[in-house]
Order: C-alpha cells, then sequence, then structure tokens
C-alpha cells in the first residue's frame, strides 16, 4: 500500500494535556477517508496539524513519499493541503469570484489584478469539477449550500490535492448532502483526495472508502464501510454500547401552554425573518421545530424569549400574553431556555459553577432575599444539578472552563431542567457534544415532557429533531410549515419542506 | 470554602507577577536616575520620608491617598461591567465645580453644609456622566470616545464658570481662574493639624469596602460581574441588562463627582481651573493594576497615593524630578498588564519543539 498522504506518530501536546498521542494515518490518493471521533477527541488538532495552522511537537508528516513541515497555513495550502472550515470563510460583501482569488490574484501587471485571467482560471475548475457557481453574485446573498461549493473552488483554485472537510454536512439539508457527496465523487474521480471530518455515522458509511476513529486522541480503530456498521463506530467512538434511538413514552398531551399567533420579527434591515408565525406546544408535549441556518428559527426562538421584539402577533403562555415582557419577567413566569451558544449564550467561562447555575434561577426561583446571595440555596442547587445531570467536575467553585463542552452542556441543561418550569424552548440541545452526553440529554427532555413541561426545540440537527420531538414543524424563509407527528414523513419529506418544497 | 490547587496556583501566579512587575519599574526608575547622574539612595530616602516619615507627611500622604482611591473605585466599578468611562476626570470636575457652587451660593447650617455640597457634587458627576451613557443607550456611539471627549468639555466648561462667578469682565486678571474661597463650615473636618489630610479619607474607605461586599455578597453585584464578562449570558439569564448599564455608569460618575467634592471641602477651599489635571487618569491606572477588584483598588491607591506624596517631597529635597515617579508608575501599570503566561507558554512550545527537533537529529 502506497499512501499519498502519511502522519506518523504525530503528537501534538497543549502543556500537560494530551492532544494527539502518536497518530499514525495513511490516506490513499483519490480516496475518501473519514476521521470521526467525540468531541475532544483530537480531531480538530489533528486537522489543524494537518492544515498548518498548529505545528505537531513530534511527529512527520509525508506527502507523496517526502517529508513535509509546515510553518504555517498558507505552507501547507502550497503543498496541496486545502481546508473547507465549518464555519465559512467568505466576505459577504464581495463576489464570489473576488472571494474566490483573494491573496492569489492573477496578474497581468504586477501589482495589478486581471478580473479576466483570474475568471477564466477560476471558470477552468468549476468545468472541470462540474461546479455551477454564480461568480458574479455577493456571497452575502447565497444559500449555505451554495457558499460550500464557492469554498471548495477557492480551495481547489489554490492548488489543493488534498482537501479537508470539517463537518460539512451540519449546515445543510438531506438533499444538499446528496449533492456534496456528489461533488466528493466527481473531486475523487479526478485524482483529488478528501478526508473527512464528522460525527454522523451514516454518512461515514454511506460515503468514505476508508474510515478512522479517534478517541482519546489515539487512533482506535481503521476500518471500511464494508466491514463494519453504525453500532460497532458508535462503541468505538465511545467504548461502550449506546442507543442510537430516544426513548419515547406514551404521554397524553394536557392543555395548550404557548400558543403564537401570526408572530412576525423582523431581522436587523427590517425585513421579516419571522412571517406571521402560528403554532402552540401543549403541556407534556415535545415540539420540534427543524431548519436550515437563517431560516428564521434564531429569530423566532429569540422572539419567544423575549430577547428580540415582536413587530407584530401575540404570545400567550397558559392564556397569559407574554408577548410584551422581558426575558426576565419571562423566566418569572415559568419559561426555561438553553441557547444555541452555551460559551456565548449559556454560560459564563470565567465564572464558577455555581455562578453559572445560579443565572436565571436567582431571578425566578430562588429564596425570597433579592438583595443578598442566599449561598445555602444556590449551593443546593448547584449540587442538585451537579449530581443529577452528571457534570463531572471537583468542586462547584471550579471555573466552567475547566469542563468539557457535553458536562457545559450537561451543566446548562440541568440548570434550565430543574427550575420547575412550565415551558422549555431549547435550541441545539446536543450540538458538538459526544454521544454519551447526547443520549442522556434526550432521555431528560423526554422525562421532562413525561412530567407535563411543554418543550418546543429547535434544532439543526434533523436527525435530533425526527427522533425527539412529538410533533414537528419545518422553518423555511420566515415561514412555519407542518411536518407531521412523530414517524409520519420520512427525512427526504421533510428535507423537502426545509428546502421550500410542499407535502406532497 | 474548600480552596482548590487551581486557585492557589493562580494567586501565586498573581503575586509573583505583581512583584516581578514592581521590580522591574523599579529598577527602570534606577537606571533613569542614574542616567541623570543623580543619587538613586537619596531619591528613595526621599520618597520613603515624604510619603511616611512623620505625621505630617503621613497626613500628606492620606491627602493624596483619599482621591487615587476615589477614583480607582470609580473606574474599577466600570470597567468590571465594561463599560469602558474614560471620563473620571471629567466628572470629577463637574463634581468639584457643583461642591464649590454651592457652597458659594446656597446658605446652609454647618451640620448639613459638607453633606449638601458632597451630594451636588456626586450627583453632577453622575449627570455629566448621563449624557455618555444615554449616547451609548439610544444611538450606540461607543462610551469610550464621549467619556473622553467630555474630558475636555468638563474642564473647558468648568473654566468658563469660574470665570462667571468672579464676573467676565475679570477676564484678564489671573486670579479670575479661581473662584473665591468657600466658607469654613462647607468644609470638611481636618484629621491631621496643619496638613490637609480630610475626613474624606473615610468616605473613600467606605466606598472601596461597599464594593468589596456588594461584589462579593449581593443579587446586584453578581449580576454587576456577570455583565462585565459576558453581557448575553446575563441578559439570556434575566438580567435587566440596559438598567444595569446605565446604573453602573451612574454609580461611576457619582463617585467620580464625589471625589471633585471632596477635593474641594477637604483639599483646596476653592475651584481653581485645571486644578487636577492627572488624578482621573491615575484612578484608571489604579483600576488597570488592581484588575478591577475593590480590594486591590484599596491597596494600590494606598501606594499611588504615597507614590505621589513622597515623590512631591523628593522633589522638594532633591535634584531628581517628581516625573521619574510617574514614569516608574507607567512602567508598573505597563509590566502588569502583560499576559506573562501566554507568553510563557508560547516560550515552551518553542523549546518543546526544539527539543523534538534534536532528538530527531541525534
Amino acid at each position: 500500500m502506497n499512501a499519498y498522504l502519511e502522519l506518523r506518530q504525530i503528537s501534538k501536546f497543549f502543556g500537560s494535556f494530551v492532544a494527539n498521542d502518536k497518530i499514525d494515518l495513511a490516506v490513499k490518493k483519490g480516496t475518501i477517508h473519514a476521521i470521526i471521533g467525540e468531541n475532544g477527541a483530537g480531531k480538530s488538532t489533528l486537522m489543524n496539524v494537518l492544515s498548518g495552522i498548529y505545528r505537531p511537537d513530534e511527529g512527520d508528516i509525508f506527502i507523496n513519499g517526502k517529508a513535509a513541515h509546515f510553518q504555517n497555513p498558507t505552507a501547507a495550502s502550497r503543498a496541496g493541503i486545502g481546508m473547507v472550515h465549518q464555519e465559512f470563510m467568505l466576505f459577504p460583501e464581495l463576489s464570489v469570484l473576488e472571494n474566490i482569488i483573494m491573496g492569489y490574484e492573477q496578474t497581468r501587471v504586477p501589482g495589478i489584478i486581471s478580473k479576466q485571467k483570474s475568471r477564466a482560471a477560476v471558470d477552468k475548475i468549476c468545468k472541470q469539477y462540474n461546479f455551477n457557481v454564480p461568480l458574479d453574485a455577493k456571497a452575502g446573498v447565497l444559500p449555505v449550500a451554495m457558499l460550500q461549493q464557492v469554498e471548495i473552488v477557492k480551495v481547489l483554485y489554490h492548488g489543493a490535492d488534498i482537501i479537508i472537510f470539517d463537518e460539512p454536512t451540519s449546515v445543510l439539508t438531506p438533499q444538499g448532502i446528496e449533492g456534496l457527496f456528489r461533488a466528493f465523487r466527481a473531486l475523487t474521480e479526478k485524482g483529488k483526495t478528501i478526508i473527512f471530518i464528522t460525527h454522523k455515522l451514516q454518512e461515514v458509511l454511506a460515503v468514505a472508502d476508508a474510515i478512522t476513529v479517534l478517541k482519546d486522541g489515539k487512533v482506535t480503530f481503521n476500518t471500511t464501510p464494508a466491514e463494519t456498521d453504525e453500532k460497532e463506530l458508535a462503541r468505538m467512538m465511545v467504548g461502550r454500547d449506546v442507543l442510537l434511538n430516544a426513548v419515547k413514552t406514551e404521554r397524553k398531551p394536557g392543555e395548550t401552554a404557548l400558543s403564537v399567533e401570526n408572530l412576525t420579527v423582523l431581522g436587523e434591515n427590517g425585513e421579516a425573518k419571522v412571517k406571521s408565525a402560528r403554532f402552540s406546544v401543549r403541556a407534556g408535549e415535545i415540539v420540534g421545530i427543524a431548519g436550515i441556518a437563517g431560516s428564521g428559527e434564531s429569530e423566532l426562538i429569540a422572539a419567544l424569549f423575549g430577547l428580540a421584539p415582536a413587530a407584530s402577533g401575540s404570545i400567550t403562555l397558559n392564556g397569559k400574553h407574554i408577548e410584551k415582557l422581558s426575558p426576565r419577567e419571562r423566566r418569572c413566569e415559568g419559561i426555561g431556555y438553553i441557547p444555541q451558544d452555551r460559551n456565548a449564550e449559556g454560560s459564563n467561562r470565567t465564572s464558577p459553577i455555581w455562578e453559572n447555575c445560579m443565572m436565571g434561577y436567582h431571578v425566578a426561583h430562588s429564596s425570597k432575599n433579592k438583595i443578598f446571595i442566599d449561598r445555602k440555596d444556590i449551593y443546593g442547587f448547584t449540587n442538585s444539578v451537579v449530581s443529577e445531570y452528571n457534570v463531572k467536575t471537583g468542586s462547584i467553585f471550579s471555573n466552567v472552563s475547566d469542563l468539557s463542552g457535553g458536562n457545559v452542556q450537561k451543566m446548562i441543561v440541568g440548570r434550565e431542567f430543574m427550575q420547575d418550569n412550565k415551558l422549555l424552548i431549547i435550541e441545539d440541545p446536543t450540538r458538538g457534544i459526544d454521544i454519551g452526553a447526547i443520549e442522556f440529554i434526550w432521555n431528560k427532555i423526554e422525562e421532562l415532557a413525561a412530567s407535563g413541561v411543554a418543550i418546543l426545540m429547535v434544532s439543526h440537527e434533523l436527525n435530533e429533531v425526527m427522533e425527539v420531538s412529538d410533533r414537528i414543524l419545518v422553518m423555511n424563509s420566515g415561514k412555519l410549515y407542518d411536518a407531521g407527528k412523530y414517524g409520519e414523513l420520512t427525512e427526504e419529506q421533510i428535507g423537502v419542506l426545509m428546502m421550500g418544497g410542499q407535502k406532497e | 470554602m474548600k480552596k482548590l490547587p487551581i486557585q492557589s496556583k493562580n494567586f501565586i501566579y498573581e503575586a509573583v507577577k505583581y512583584l516581578a512587575a514592581l521590580s522591574a519599574a523599579l529598577l527602570l526608575g534606577v537606571l533613569i536616575i542614574k542616567l541623570q547622574g543623580q543619587d538613586v539612595a537619596a531619591a528613595g530616602k526621599a520618597v520613603l520620608f515624604g510619603a511616611f516619615g512623620n505625621i505630617s507627611r503621613l497626613g500628606n500622604t492620606i491627602r493624596w491617598v483619599t482621591p487615587c482611591l476615589m477614583t480607582g473605585i470609580a473606574a474599577a466599578v466600570s470597567f468590571r461591567s465594561g463599560i469602558w468611562n474614560m471620563g473620571i476626570g471629567g466628572q470629577l470636575y463637574m463634581g468639584a465645580f457643583a461642591a464649590t457652587a454651592v457652597a458659594l451660593y446656597i446658605p446652609l447650617p454647618q451640620t448639613v453644609a459638607p453633606i449638601v455640597c458632597l451630594i451636588a457634587a456626586g450627583a453632577a458627576g453622575m449627570a455629566f456622566a448621563l449624557i455618555p451613557a444615554l449616547l451609548k443607550r439610544f444611538l450606540g456611539v461607543s462610551e469610550l470616545i464621549t467619556t473622553l471627549m467630555f474630558n475636555y468639555i468638563a474642564t473647558l466648561l468648568t473654566t468658563y464658570f469660574t470665570k462667571l462667578v468672579n464676573g467676565i469682565s475679570a477676564n484678564n486678571n489671573s486670579k479670575a481662574m479661581a473662584t473665591p474661597l468657600i466658607d469654613d463650615r462647607y468644609r470638611l473636618t481636618t484629621l491631621i493639624p496643619k496638613t490637609n489630610a480630610s475626613t474624606g479619607i473615610f468616605i473613600a474607605i467606605f466606598f472601596v469596602v461597599l464594593m468589596y461586599l456588594v461584589y462579593k455578597y449581593t443579587i446586584m453585584g453578581y449580576e454587576m460581574r456577570q455583565v462585565g464578562s459576558n453581557i448575553r449570558f446575563a441578559r439570556a439569564g434575566g438580567v435587566r441588562t440596559n438598567r444595569m448599564y446605565l446604573m453602573i455608569f451612574l454609580l461611576s460618575g457619582f463617585i467620580a463627582g464625589l471625589a471633585g467634592g471632596i477635593e474641594i471641602l477637604g483639599v483646596y477651599g476653592k475651584f481653581t481651573a485645571n486644578f487636577a489635571s492627572n488624578i482621573g487618569w491615575d484612578g484608571i491606572m489604579i483600576a488597570t493594576i488592581a484588575a478591577n477588584s475593590p480590594i486591590a483598588t484599596g491597596f494600590v491607591g494606598i501606594l499611588w497615593g504615597a507614590l505621589k506624596s513622597g515623590s512631591l517631597y523628593m522633589e522638594a529635597l532633591t535634584e531628581t524630578n517628581r516625573l521619574t515617579v510617574e514614569v516608574i508608575q507607567a512602567a508598573f501599570v505597563l509590566f502588569v498588564t502583560i499576559d506573562y503566561r501566554g507568553f510563557i507558554n508560547r516560550l515552551r512550545e518553542n523549546r518543546n519543539r526544539n527539543a523534538a527537533k534534536a532528538v530527531k537529529g541525534a
């Protein structure tokens, strides 16, 4: 076997923490090589080593048999390694062409960009690989799936032979994912090599030629889709058997808790981001909203929790109008909120765990003392969150920055779930955390619904919405569509709705 | 409460950092004095004696510690919550003039006179902070810029007011740059006779201790800290961030204004145009060194005041210029704010890499 890209004994340390531990990896030319692992398994570190962002502390990289040492990302790019990041790095105000040629402009006279020459070079690549990107459109107006294609063309234009994709499917609809995989195959047919980082096992089995599993910074398993299955991969990633389905119990939903009528929310530039939304959530019911990022789902949640004003329409909780209330007042009415971004909004990394657990609780549910911090009460609450939700920490006085992502998420979920709320608004409850923690949080959502709490969940993982929800809504361009009850529609049918098609 | 190893490690790091920064700044000072061909030991002795040498020197130190604590805590309160109130100097001028104006124009019985003056001073500082706060809140104008600019408005406006007090026609008279002396009954009690140490120091200590207690024990202090380190988290948690922002800004302005009032009632007895060109900036430096912690602000404020009092004495006694001490102070700020930990980590990473390379080469 002659590998095109080979990593030998790569190690990377952060202080005493070993992020990558003597990793060996061999990738053959013209293949799709998937790298999977839980969060914190060292995938991102390894890819950052490969793309020149980090320098390895030990070990060597060989490309085509030749040792390669990258001093910086530009050196890696020159050696033919390109990376398509999870967050697109494009300038919204510039045209697609300008975005692609940025930093690698073609010139006739030195120092002066030749648009024609650049365009010709980009056109050639688009033709060769069958990409159809609108070169003159502003990047800011294009849909996410198209932006991803622009990113791919960009790395090809930079001369990449090995393209690393970091969680590329998390922003796509099922149909968009199909399109991406077609592009993968077209690229490998032309001799390009693809490294595909993901945590979605079905995708790996569907598209990869070879699979490498990372766990705790080490390679634990090398296999191919033909030789393995989802269960085995999950076990290799987590180290134990995991359920990949949520346990759903029979529940009898009660009275309508949340009722939304004709809710319209405006974006920053005054355009309607949510258009006359109308739906309700009953006590003991889990309603899931699916939608790709930017379809108005974050604006809807912001308006429901009072973080953004509603332009018109009404929101009622158990019959009481709450659309004019502040987040503080809504918390007092019994609404809990789990924000999408656990570091920017869900927690304060520089504060100890007890101060994080106190946030929100101190407004709505703590003792009547509103002047002094009731330490006994707060510590008690924090301790129960930590023990009930398995937050792994030495002490409630350690900072949140010492916790892993999954533990931070469990802390946030625990804080909101244990406050005796009537309605919970949840955004992406399991984003970027390991399978074990996902399973745990799904079960807790189910438990809470069984105890009669109304739950509204928005998730960018379609799988999650389909697994957890009793009723599914789909959001597309600010409008809500009914996508039936649990298990009524297939993933493809929901995918069509997410892209603005009609239910058949 | 159980002490964690991480916290004590942090404490040692912080302590070493402060000691190292102070030694480095002093070393720089020694170098500067040497370069000028002056006597380092004499200068050092003069500073020390000037700060603590006898009871009247001590009184003078207390006089300078007072505004250092006040402006330091005014800055710390706003910085801690992520509000860049650079206008402490301006608010101090407004407060100082308000106290003078009340004392000059409103006849009051002795029992309440200083208190009314001080409240007026605080209110004036607060009112002057209100404008940038509202500009930020409703128009999104950066308070960093507005408060900075408002310092000029404050100095020029109070200069103009001073001229109004004396009558505009007295324009060219150099005495016109100061108001007449206020009546003694408006003034703060002197602590140590024949010095400017006044009861103002108790007000300053009160605010330092008060802010410590507020941050540590109250819900409001908790919310103020959370707003400072992650405002989106605080908002999602139900903190009324807009109200909080306004309140903190006004509190900072109030303390700054009060500092101005204490300067007039405790020290000068009249308002002189441009009387306190640097005190506001001292507060900002003190808060920066103290990393916005009230207790640390207390200690740094005392050090700052002692240096100020000592350096004034040194200047009178030796050839060394007082500015040397100010350079040392500024260097201290600089050395303390360096991110040593990041620097050390980078060095360590480089060394590891070189070691790894060396092993491979062998």
